[in-house]
């Protein structure tokens, strides 16, 4: 995907968004012309607006990976601080919400696995996934 | 320096386009093995408890004779196949009465269905076997993340493309893993039966997939199914503006049917025909359009979902466009799948990417997977006798210019090479191990 961007460069001086969409022009400050990450593949400036905030919005719904998927759409607007100005507000709230999240799911989860038994008692075993399983016989199938 | 002044060689476009429709397929293969050999030891025991489509008029016993599990095996794969069937002929006349928002909602469910239900039970017996010490809540919620985004990628026609096609890759490697804990007679007859019923359901002037095919293309419009993508080679000397390059790729739909088609994006900014990609449930089609005298010559692979409830219909006409610059058909590749999956055709664009329909995706699978459960010599020859066979297919593809299935050469190859690693190839190098000959 990429390859063909230096070439292109050299030979122009000018880079086209190919994969990576991130087209730098020659000039001092670069900016990228895509906000995707699939640069010409992916969406236009208008409808990357749109599809930003809804991600944004459709995220609060306990959805951290949306927001994941978000930060990673729209990774040029992230990297570049002085472009997309409306995309990027959302875009760098869905990466903060993300960060939140995945901070406090990933310290009950480790909290969970490291304590185990010794801090929980015997709730852990009501709790664990492979109990709960057996319990409700959802594995059953096999 | 200069600016080379030619086009992209065709073999350069050409070679890399088809890696990145063999790498997907390979992962897939890949990672349905991995798990097929963790989870080895559970499914060994009990091969009759799979009640499904497939299993339905025969359920084997090991302790059967060779000739009941033969005959039960046949039985079973008809029963499959003329589910199939009669899935695709629904499929096309839902069609026919443009009743996509249907097909594309079942896609949605189809999809949702084996993320989040075939994808959790997987997950579940991995953390079973591991013990690993997970709490309810967690899993729940990254289950439900998974699945939701997962419905989004494939709902959505502008996700990031490499979430898309790692979701599609994803459920390929679900279904494939359900189909491998068929009984091991009903699944190698049932895949030399899918292939045929491809191979007729695309060729014949009756079958449903070609009717499909034509039907979209007549129409211009796209089949709801579900195809796997590749992302387009871009080309050196396109115009100095940035144009947006118009991938049709696939269609949101999502229907239980898993389908592989290829289909290339032609980078013109008029129309955007690619492929369309199929639903899930009953058909897959990919619809390579032609575009108007920019693009090159697309070729479009489609392949068959596969659905993961019911009887899976599979079919997979691989449509070929002619190479020809100028020449701006449209061709379009549906099967129908049944319930589940679709075979896609292979389509290969010359603008962009070739699309491959997740039924193909699923049956190279399911084949690897059950090689596997042999051992890994099977496992590496049926993988050289599929990608053979792609490569195959794809030629074949570029010479003919029409629909044509994606399964017949892979299935017939890889099935083939299996039994003779298994019966002779085995023999043979274990015997040079033993007397320390080789290896």
């Amino acid at each position: 995907m990429e390859r063909a961007r230096s070439a292109q460069d050299e030979a122009e001086g000018r880079h086209f968004g190919e994969s990576a969409g991130l087209i730098m022009r020659p000039s001092n400050n670069p900016a990228p012309l895509w906000p995707t990450i699939d640069g010409p593949l992916g969406l236009s400036e208008e409808e990357s607006l749109s599809y930003a905030r809804s991600f944004f919005k459709f995220g609060f719904c306990l959805l951290p990976w949306l927001w994941a998927v978000n930060c990673f759409y729209f990774w040029p607007v992230l990297r570049h601080s002085s472009s997309f100005r409306g995309i990027r507000r959302y875009v760098v709230g869905s990466a903060i919400g993300f960060i939140v999240f995945t901070v406090l799911l990933s310290s009950w989860a480790l909290t969970f696995a490291i304590g185990g038994e010794r801090l929980f008692g015997p709730i852990w075993g009501d709790l664990v996934m492979y109990n709960v399983a057996d319990k409700l016989g959802l594995t059953s199938w096999n | 320096m200069d600016r080379n002044p030619k086009p992209t060689s065709i073999l350069e476009s050409l070679g890399e386009e088809i890696i990145r429709i063999v790498a997907p397929v390979s992962i897939c293969m890949l990672l349905v093995v991995l798990l097929v050999t963790v989870l080895d030891a559970n499914s060994s025991s009990d091969s009759s408890s799979l009640t499904t489509i497939a299993t339905i008029a025969y359920n084997e016993d090991t302790s059967d004779s060779i000739w009941d599990k033969l005959k039960g095996a046949l039985l079973n794969s008809l029963v499959f196949v003329a589910v199939v069937t009669v899935v695709t002929f629904v499929l096309v006349l839902l069609f026919y009465l443009r009743c996509t928002r249907f097909l594309k909602l079942y896609m949605g469910f189809s999809a949702f269905v084996v993320l989040g239900f075939m994808g959790g039970e997987i997950a579940l017996f991995l953390i079973r076997d591991f013990s690993f010490p997970i709490d309810c809540i967690t899993f729940l919620l990254v289950l439900f993340n998974f699945t939701v985004v997962g419905v989004m990628a494939v709902f959505m026609s502008k996700m990031a493309i490499l979430v898309t096609q790692g979701y599609l890759v994803v459920i390929a490697i679900l279904v494939a893993y359900w189909f491998t804990l068929l009984p091991e007679w009903t699944t190698w007859v049932l895949l030399v039966a899918m292939a045929l019923y491809d191979l007729a359901a695309v060729l014949l002037p009756g079958g449903p997939l070609r009717l499909l095919v034509e039907l979209a293309m007549s129409r211009d419009e796209d089949i709801p199914a579900l195809v796997y993508e590749a992302r387009p080679v871009t080309n050196h000397d396109s115009s100095p503006r940035p144009v947006m390059v118009e991938r049709r790729v696939w269609k949101e739909r999502m229907s239980l049917a898993s389908g592989m088609g290829v289909s290339s994006t032609s980078g013109s900014n008029s129309d955007f025909n690619t492929n369309s990609v199929f639903d899930s449930n009953s058909m897959s089609a990919t619809l390579s359009s032609a575009t108007n005298g920019q693009n090159e010559t697309r070729l479009v692979i489609t392949g068959d979902h596969l659905l993961s409830e019911g009887a899976s219909q599979l079919s997979a006409p691989l449509i070929s466009r002619p190479l020809q610059r100028t020449n701006s058909t449209r061709v379009g590749q549906e099967e129908v799948s049944t319930e589940n999956f679709h075979l896609e055709g292979i389509g290969l664009g010359s603008s962009g990417a070739i699309k491959l329909g997740l039924g193909d995706f699923i049956f190279y699978s399911v084949l690897v997977g059950r090689a596997a459960m042999y051992d890994f010599m099977t496992v590496y020859a049926c993988y050289l006798a599929i990608i053979a066979g792609l490569g195959i297919t794809l030629m074949l593809l570029a010479f003919h210019q029409k629909a044509l299935p994606a399964l017949p050469v892979s299935v017939l190859l890889g099935v083939l090479f299996y039994f003779l690693t298994r019966f002779l190839l085995e023999v043979f190098v274990v015997q040079c191990s033993l007397h320390l000959l080789m290896f």
